[in-house]
């Protein structure tokens, strides 16, 4: 347990008279409280994305905020999610809902104070849930003191914190992010009079990660947060910290080795604590980001599977199981100690960048059917849209995202099947408030409805008068409870976080079986068999289940003991889009 | 050991002596076999051609090799079969199904059902044996997993195999004919090539057949990897088309289901096994004389065709025209090729399509199996396949009964959408496009649907509106197949 004595101090730069950068120390605030230590916890965790500007607002700002979002915290404890993934909540000028940071150790104003934000891990801790931020590293906000110091005062001490040229020529291989907004990676600046390079936005320059002085301050970063209490970090972004000339600037040796380092300081001064990268990459690039796997895993403990997620759409729409076997036989083994982060949808558009032309082209067609629900290279939509708010598709595809490898994210809202807003702008179609009740704002807020940071989903289908959690919480049939319940059942299981992946087959193509597996360490086998019907239409198949022979089935929704497994194939048949999981026992288990 | 090849010396051996008792049980056994083909001809006789202990006849369980000919009333030829026969004293319960009859102190049962045959077969191939006439052969290059016992397969028609965990398969020939059987010859060429396209082979059984002029190699069984997680191309096509037939009014490129992007990977797949087999076994060029005889012996068919089905001897000329198409061109590259190629013959894997089951069309003499043959007859099964895929959910409609105008626009539209984007992929790495020999392809797909509508007018009546209306349309289309 880190004792408190790694505390990063306030470090100050005078760069010149009038021009001092302070920053604070985790010295200057209260802790939260602390969970146990617990190795895996990030295995077995169900995760929840919550917006904190989105999900409740304390203050009648129009914005949601930390103290708010701490008043929902007995309702997500109720849900039984584990940790809170909390995207960027630091001062921003917000031109790219946060991610574009001004200042690391400082929380948005519009959010609260850095003490609110300690309260709030401190009551999150209090019900046993974790919380993980992320942290932008590749780039900050061009408001960011160091970037305006770097453009005013070139030979000053942050002259070199950012990736500086005389012409824009340089790196011609790394790809243009935002197509849609972004003609290059480089853009001039006046002040400075050299061009600077940027993977994401222009107000987004990224930092020079060569330049030792920049790790450290990251590094600094990291254990401010780390110290205040929090379990851990998403980093964003990260296959972009480096750049090298004739590559096309991923993935780079020296980026893994920047994590490494990062990795080594949380298990020597944080152990618990994780790590979870966003690499937008092919899984076999992707696994890189764990690290080495002969010492279980030395970068990452986490990173998020991006191409499952459009196969798992494409697998329904096609009504076969290929698209998904298809991702997962091109998936590695990763290091023992490491996890995949898996989800349906999340604050980004459905990402596209992870499937070929054909398919990209196929799903717009399919999800997309308005110009507006694209955005860069996927598609803007939430969950209940996207499945034209089917409820046996929306549960289907949750139980998928609580079954796959991995460990789920469920973004807000969409536990209770929230709709979104193409009329927005950029990703703010999925960022609308969170809709607690039929009243007002929808009980997000009680300010002044004109003032409220995004408007609320008011359509007549998906609208907060339509769906909303009190609602739901009354109705024992409502998608709420049928999550909550599952991700219970999911609990009780650890073969779904902890377990082995055995894809069964079947001569069926349209069913998707599989087995997940995994013994404790009192040699107590769980074995969990998952069946999922991709066609609307009802299916039978046929599961070869011979090495469980005279072993028993339990539907674990019910309880209701299934017939043994003999020697011949295990028939089952399968509603439309329906799924079954089932506990595999001995039969002296029973 | 106890056998001599098969062939019966003058001293009965006591094998010999115990088969041959069981020959009656045999015969009864014998017509409920999946793999039996003759289901509609009554028994006449069986004996036993020749056998081959592959275990001591002691040993527990014993395991014999067996060739029995079949003689029917109809006084039509002899089938010949192969048999594994496995025996113990006391058979355990899970063997009951197996049984085929007593033989002195000994139950004798389908060897293939029994884990401890399939487990020591399996080892026999791994460590390269010969016993008598058998020899189990293993690979070179590819290393057979060990992982017996062995589990009987159950959907199988024509043939037996048992699936060693998902690694691999071994496939007994059930029916006995003399000389290398293509599906061995043709994978082991394929994987010389180091093709992707077939499931590996790992290894073989190869015995010998006694014939009027001393014995003859005969294929016993063939070990291949199993294709783990796998699907054919027949249900995943159906399945689109059911999805496209449930939609109101969409058409094929707008549903969920499209089934293009498979069926445009299917064509490059079949492309690449060809390239390889070329590669592998050579290819020549017909000249107009080799051409000719090909438009003769789709004449033959035709005729033979004619005979039986009234609805080809009414377009008989019209037909016989579009046949001598293939003699469009003033020659042809002719290969080895599948020869029997359809939907079912195909699997789906995660990694992508392969090709199965290179036998040929089982019911033709081995010569015309192995003969070099145009690609196009391969591609030409394809787009027979998606015509009868397209169209097999509203040949089920209901006897008697078609189905609506509106439905079979729509089928026909499938076929013709995955038909166009089969040769797409297939044009992809042939580099040539089997459109640009059209008159060529149309002879060798209406050749087969000939041959189907002889087929369904026989055995499937229901179905004979499908290859009808192909025909029908391979006639009368002034240019070429449609959508292909």
């Amino acid at each position: 347990m880190n004792d408190g004595t790694t505390s990063a101090p306030t470090s100050t730069h005078v760069t010149e008279p009038g021009h001092e950068v302070v920053e604070p120390s985790a010295e200057d605030f209260r802790r939260a409280r602390q969970l146990p230590v617990e190795d895996d916890w990030y295995k077995r965790a169900v995760f929840y994305e919550v917006l904190v500007r989105a999900f409740a607002d304390s203050n009648r700002d129009g914005f949601g905020d930390l103290r708010g979002l701490t008043d929902k915290l007995d309702y997500l404890a109720w849900l039984g999610v584990d940790c809170l993934w909390l995207p960027p909540f630091y001062d921003s000028p917000l031109r790219d809902g946060g991610y574009d940071i001004r200042d690391y150790r400082k929380v948005l104003p519009d959010f609260g104070t850095v003490e609110d934000f300690v309260e709030f891990v401190d009551q999150a801790h209090a019900r046993g849930i974790r919380v993980i931020t992320d942290l932008v590293m590749n780039h900050t906000s061009d408001q960011h003191v160091w970037f305006q110091e770097s453009r005013r005062d070139p030979e000053g001490p942050f002259g070199d914190y950012y990736v500086w040229s005389d012409d824009d020529t340089r790196y011609p291989d790394a790809r243009i992010i935002f197509v849609d907004t972004e003609a290059s990676n480089w853009t001039y600046d006046y002040v400075r009079g050299q061009f600077f390079w940027h993977r994401f936005f222009s107000h987004q320059p990224d930092l020079n990660f060569d330049n030792p002085a920049v790790c450290d301050a990251m590094i600094d970063a990291l254990r401010f947060w780390l110290d205040l209490g929090i379990d851990g970090f998403r980093l964003d972004a990260v296959p972009y910290l480096f750049e090298r000339d004739g590559t096309n600037g991923e993935n780079l040796p020296e980026t893994h080795a920047f994590l490494k380092r990062c990795r080594k300081v949380i298990e020597d001064e944080y152990p618990g604590r994780i790590l979870l990268a966003e690499a937008n990459q092919w899984p076999a690039d992707v696994v890189e980001y764990f690290g080495d796997a002969e010492a279980g895993g030395d970068e990452c403990h986490m990173a998020f599977h991006f191409p499952l997620m459009p196969r798992i759409f494409m697998a329904v729409r096609r009504e076969s199981r290929f698209p998904i076997s298809e991702i997962l036989a091109q998936t590695p083994e990763i290091p023992h100690n490491a996890q995949w982060g898996i989800f349906l949808r999340n604050h980004d558009e459905l990402t596209l960048e992870m499937v070929t032309d054909d398919e990209r082209d196929y799903m717009y067609a399919e999800y997309a059917k308005d110009p507006r629900m694209k955005a860069n290279i996927g598609i803007r939509r939430r969950l209940a849209p996207l499945l034209d708010n089917d409820r046996n598709q929306l549960e289907l595809f949750t139980a998928l995202l609580l079954s796959l490898p991995g460990s789920p994210v469920i973004y807000y809202g969409d536990e209770i099947g929230m709709g979104d807003n193409i009329w927005l702008g950029d990703r703010d179609g999925v960022r609308s408030p969170m809709q607690w009740t039929p009243d007002r704002n929808a009980g997000f807020s009680t300010c002044d409805p004109g003032r409220l940071n995004l408007p609320i989903v008011m359509d007549p289908v998906y609208g907060y008068q339509a769906v909303n959690v009190e609602a739901q919480s009354n109705s024992s049939a409502s998608l709420l409870h049928w999550n909550r319940r599952m991700i219970e059942i999911r609990r009780q299981h650890p073969a779904f976080g902890l377990g082995d992946f055995h894809e069964l087959g079947g001569s069926n193509s349209s069913v998707l079986s599989y087995v997940r597996q995994t013994v404790d360490a009192d040699g107590h086998q769980d074995v969990v068999l998952c069946v999922n019907n991709m066609s609307r239409f009802p299916q039978p198949v046929e599961l070869d289940l011979i090495a469980w022979k005279d072993w028993t089935l339990t539907e674990l929704t019910g309880g209701v003991p299934f017939p043994a497994i003999g020697e011949l194939p295990y028939l089952l048949t399968l509603p439309g889009h329906g799924f079954y999981w089932f506990s595999i026992q001995p039969a002296q288990d029973r | 050991m106890a056998g001599t090849g098969g062939r019966r010396g003058a001293e009965l051996d006591p094998m010999d002596a115990t088969l041959d008792a069981l020959l009656p049980a045999i015969t009864t056994w014998l017509p409920d076999q999946r793999w039996f083909a003759a289901k509609d001809r009554t028994i006449a006789a069986v004996r036993l051609v020749g056998h081959q202990d592959v275990t001591p006849a002691d040993a527990v369980p014993a395991v014999a090799h067996a060739v029995i000919a079949v003689s029917f009333t109809d006084d039509g030829p002899e089938d010949r079969f192969q048999l594994l026969l496995g025996s113990r004293p006391d058979l355990p319960g899970d063997l009951e199904h197996a049984v085929i009859g007593r033989a002195g102190d000994r139950v004798v049962y389908d060897g293939l059902a029994d884990g401890e045959i399939s487990r020591l077969l399996l080892s026999l191939i791994v460590s390269d044996t010969t016993v008598g006439s058998l020899r189990f052969v293993p690979e070179p290059a590819t290393e057979a997993p060990i992982v017996g016992p062995g589990r009987p397969l159950l959907s199988e028609q024509s043939n037996s195999s048992v699936i060693y965990g998902e690694r691999a398969i071994m496939k007994l020939f059930r029916r006995a004919t003399p000389g290398l059987n293509p599906d061995l010859e043709l994978h082991r060429a394929l994987g010389r090539e180091r093709s992707g396209e077939v499931a590996p082979l790992l290894g073989a059984i190869e015995g010998e057949l006694a014939g009027d002029d001393g014995p003859q190699p005969m294929t016993v069984a063939m070990l291949q990897s199993y294709a783990a997680n796998s699907a054919d191309g027949w249900s995943m096509a159906l399945t689109s088309v059911r999805d496209l037939l449930a939609e109101g009014d969409l058409r094929p490129d707008e549903v969920g289901g499209d089934f293009a992007g498979e069926a445009h990977r299917l064509g490059r797949t079949i492309a690449s096994v060809h390239i390889e087999l070329a590669r592998a076994l050579g290819t020549e060029r017909l000249g107009a004389d080799g051409v000719a005889a090909v438009a003769d012996w789709m004449l033959e068919r035709l005729d033979r065709a004619s005979a039986s089905a009234p609805a080809v001897a009414e377009q008989r000329d019209a037909i016989a025209r579009v046949l001598r198409g293939v003699t469009a061109a003033d020659g042809l590259d002719v290969q080895r090729v599948h020869g029997d190629l359809h939907l079912g013959q195909t699997l789906r894997t995660p990694r992508g399509w392969l090709a199965i089951d290179f036998e040929g069309e089982p019911s033709r003499p081995l010569d015309d199996r192995v003969r070099p043959d145009s690609p196009l007859r391969d591609v030409a099964a394809m787009l027979r396949s998606f015509d009868y895929a397209a169209f097999h959910q509203l040949a089920e409609w209901e006897t008697g009964a078609e189905a609506p105008a509106y439905l079979q626009r729509r089928a026909q539209e499938w076929a013709d959408r995955n038909r166009s984007a089969f040769c797409d992929g297939y044009a992809e790495i042939a580099g040539t496009d089997p459109r640009d020999q059209m008159a060529v392809l149309r002879a060798y797909e209406l050749d087969k649907a000939v041959y189907e509508v002889l087929y369904e007018t026989r055995n499937r009546p229901n179905w004979l509106a499908i290859p009808l209306r192909s025909m029908t349309r391979l006639v009368s289309a002034p240019d070429g197949p449609a959508g292909a």
